[in-house]
């Protein structure tokens, strides 16, 4: 087989970088353009192994010169969807990195390409034995393509007008990725990358949750897990789903009790109260809960100032982070925002009454828009006093569920004082300091008392102070 | 693909040592991939070089644009394309510059995508020399994960040796699996050459070599002039080639 190419194939040719000084021909990259595009077609339409070139050949092409290029690959066979187009395509990258001499980086539109020096000397002339490698590769690796041909484009007027049209396939793709939720897929991620510093942390990571610190998608950890299964990014089967509003699976919940070392073994992935996500310390935003206007407030690292609760954020990222389930806290990382499950278990955006503003806006489009403006910011409000009147002036969806004057007299309900904030204790985090202990008949606004039960507790407090209400 | 770290107090010319190392290599056909991991940067000053953009700008990229990507972009194959776009490519070399630290929020994943992206980087290069604030930021970090011996430059100065001291148990602290711990003596006089040996000793430091004061060096360094310009035959590099014998490299 290597005979067919003036070129070695091997894995091991990965990562081998071409320098400037073994630099022949440069494509594509910052200084040039290009594409990289896989296309399911019909199955007559192809010529198998069919090889076109559009504008000059490596052979026509001056030492050190920078060219457009443009890969198209039209694939078909019985197997074959739409969606894989993508998923094919990506591998144009770890095949072309096999070719000795030869330095594909990057993706889509941004491809860039090195032939060096060796190549040359080596007696490539064209790109053609460079299609047909990697045609080869993908057959052989990818067994239910058929059929493949290549069309390459060197010609900056047709690499541009082709672009063109690739870029419009590019975002109908993106369109399909984000309409991907978390019953459409298999597999799950976990992620292990805050262990080190919050080792009971579970983070788990969905197409309708990314992670706590923003930076790992879905797609992100199939990409790692793909190329390092044992890295800290690995698959998590997601098997029965037991709570299809809260998102609970059973999968999920093995994997909690293995990476939390038996700490939790039931984790929700779309809720806020009962076995929440784990924060770990590295989430952008962490949400709290304030019993006094049964809603929920979220603040980000990048605010300064104090929430409602009359706490900043580093306050109350001290006391959410480690790796705990705790309760009334919730480290996310922004795109959970734009989650159609956003905290769905527990009223999603119709619970959550405060952000700051920057926030805010940042997501406003993914907001609903009934509820959009009935979200203060800092700029309306700067204490619990005037967020429960600002809440009632704009019909938040909250305020039906307070309970009425007399319930209210009934469940006497204490207020929590957001200026004795303890930490909890190692091992714990059950109920978090700040939170009165009738929390639920808070949440359901029925006043009908509490069942506390606690198994297995181990508990030390430090200590309590119990202050008169003033 | 041996990796050096060289590291020093600042002012005691760890840089123009890393300049002079570089191009001696260079000059002995050797394929070096110089790393500015020094926030101060001036290993591209000192090589008569400019670079426009750093490591961290192209970390910073990623963490301000992840959430308006392509969802299943692939990152790391995107970070890797802007780490290659930045390394300025010199005949015999390529330089990178680390550039700003991490800033607030959360680098885990973004760090260990480049973890990765270095690992393959370095593997290029018979030689990688890493310009390190004394602090060893970027090592403590493990962005290069295998460096295998560490340059401790000192001047004439106790302060400066005990810094090369601290290194060692910084090194030990942050559990870097460092093989061999070298130190040279630079802007060494007649007048002080004896105590420093004498300081050396007691503080059981592997001299590896004593640069001279060099009167050429120091007028480029005070006009800002690239190294590069340095005669051959001048006092300080004569001391480098030897160095680099003594070393192997």
């Amino acid at each position: 087989m290597a005979d067919e190419y003036p070129f070695e194939i091997s894995p091991m040719f990965e990562g081998e970088r071409v320098r400037k000084d073994d630099l022949y021909i440069e494509f594509a990259g910052p200084k040039s353009k290009g594409f990289e595009l896989v296309r399911v077609a019909e199955e007559n339409e192809i010529e198998d192994d069919g090889f076109t070139l559009i504008g000059p050949d490596i052979s026509e092409m001056e030492e050190g010169s920078l060219y457009p290029l443009g890969m198209i690959y039209r694939i078909s066979g019985a197997l074959v969807e739409p969606d894989l187009e993508a998923i094919v395509e990506r591998r144009n990258h770890d095949f072309q990195n096999y070719i000795q001499g030869m330095m594909h980086l990057n993706q889509r539109y941004d491809v860039w390409l090195r032939i060096s020096k060796d190549m040359i000397a080596n007696g490539l002339e064209s790109l053609e034995p460079i299609a047909k490698a990697t045609m080869m590769l993908f057959k052989n690796e990818l067994s239910f393509i058929e059929k493949i041909e290549a069309v390459y484009i060197t010609d900056l007027e047709k690499v541009e007008e082709e672009l063109t049209k690739a870029m419009e396939i590019y975002a109908a793709r993106d369109e399909r990725t984000k309409n991907l939720h978390d019953e459409d897929v298999d597999n799950f991620y976990g992620c292990t990358l805050c262990q080190s510093f919050a080792p009971t942390s579970v983070c788990v990571i969905t197409p309708d949750r990314i992670a706590l610190c923003g930076a790992i998608n879905w797609f992100d950890g199939r990409a790692a897990a793909k190329v390092d299964p044992e890295g800290p990014q690995f698959a998590i089967e997601k098997g029965e789903c037991l709570d299809v509003i809260g998102g609970e699976y059973t999968g999920v919940n093995e994997v909690a009790l293995k990476m939390s070392g038996g700490e939790y073994n039931k984790i929700k992935l779309h809720s806020f109260f009962e076995y929440p996500h784990t924060s770990c310390g590295c989430f952008e935003v962490v949400g709290f809960f304030m019993p006094e206007v049964d809603g929920i407030g979220w603040v980000d690292r990048d605010y300064t100032g104090l929430a409602p609760n009359g706490l900043a954020f580093s306050t109350m990222a001290g006391q959410t982070g480690g790796g705990k389930q705790v309760m009334g806290f919730l480290g996310v990382g922004i795109n959970y925002f734009r989650s159609p499950k956003f905290i769905q278990a527990d009223g999603g955006w119709n619970r959550t009454v405060w952000m700051p503003k920057d926030l805010k806006n940042k997501v406003l489009s993914d907001i609903p828009s009934s509820i959009a403006d009935k979200v203060a910011t800092q700029d309306d409000v700067d204490d619990l006093d005037k967020l429960k009147q600002f809440l009632i002036d704009k019909e938040h969806p909250v305020v039906e569920k307070w309970p009425s004057k007399e319930e209210e007299e009934k469940s006497k309900p204490t207020e929590a004082k957001a200026d004795e904030v303890g930490q909890v204790a190692p091992g714990q985090g059950v109920f978090a300091p700040t939170m009165p202990l009738d929390i639920p008949s808070m949440i359901g606004g029925g006043g009908e008392g509490i069942k506390v039960t606690l198994k297995n507790a181990k508990i030390t407090i430090d200590k309590i102070i119990i202050t008169n209400k003033k | 693909m041996r990796v050096i770290a060289i590291t020093g107090k600042g002012g005691t010319g760890k840089t123009a040592i890393a300049a002079m190392l570089i191009r001696s290599l260079v000059s002995k056909k050797m394929t070096i991939l110089a790393v500015d991991a020094d926030p101060d940067t001036n290993l591209p000053e000192a090589l008569g070089d400019t670079v426009e953009e750093t490591v961290g700008d192209q970390r910073e990229f990623m963490l301000r644009e992840r959430d308006n990507l392509p969802p299943d972009v692939d990152k790391e194959r995107m970070l890797e394309s802007k780490i290659y776009s930045i390394l300025a490519e010199r005949h015999g070399y390529d330089l990178l510059v680390m550039g700003r630290p991490d800033g607030p929020g959360c680098y885990c994943y973004t760090n260990n995508l480049l973890r990765g992206i270095m690992d393959r980087i370095v593997k290029n290069y018979d030689l990688t020399i890493i310009d390190t604030a004394a602090g060893l930021e970027h090592l403590s970090r493990r962005i290069i994960r295998d460096v295998d011996e560490l340059i401790v430059v000192t001047d004439g100065s106790k302060r400066g040796l005990q810094t090369a001291q601290r290194i060692r148990e910084l090194v030990d602290e942050i559990g870097l699996n460092i093989s061999h711990m070298h130190v040279i003596l630079n802007k060494v006089t007649p007048q002080n050459r004896d105590r420093l040996i004498e300081l050396v000793k007691q503080l059981e430091l592997d001299l590896v070599g004593m640069v001279p004061y060099d009167e050429d060096l120091a007028s480029l360094d005070l006009e800002g002039i690239s190294l590069m310009e340095l005669p051959e035959n001048s006092l300080a590099q004569v001391e480098i080639d030897k160095i680099i014998m003594k070393l192997g490299m």
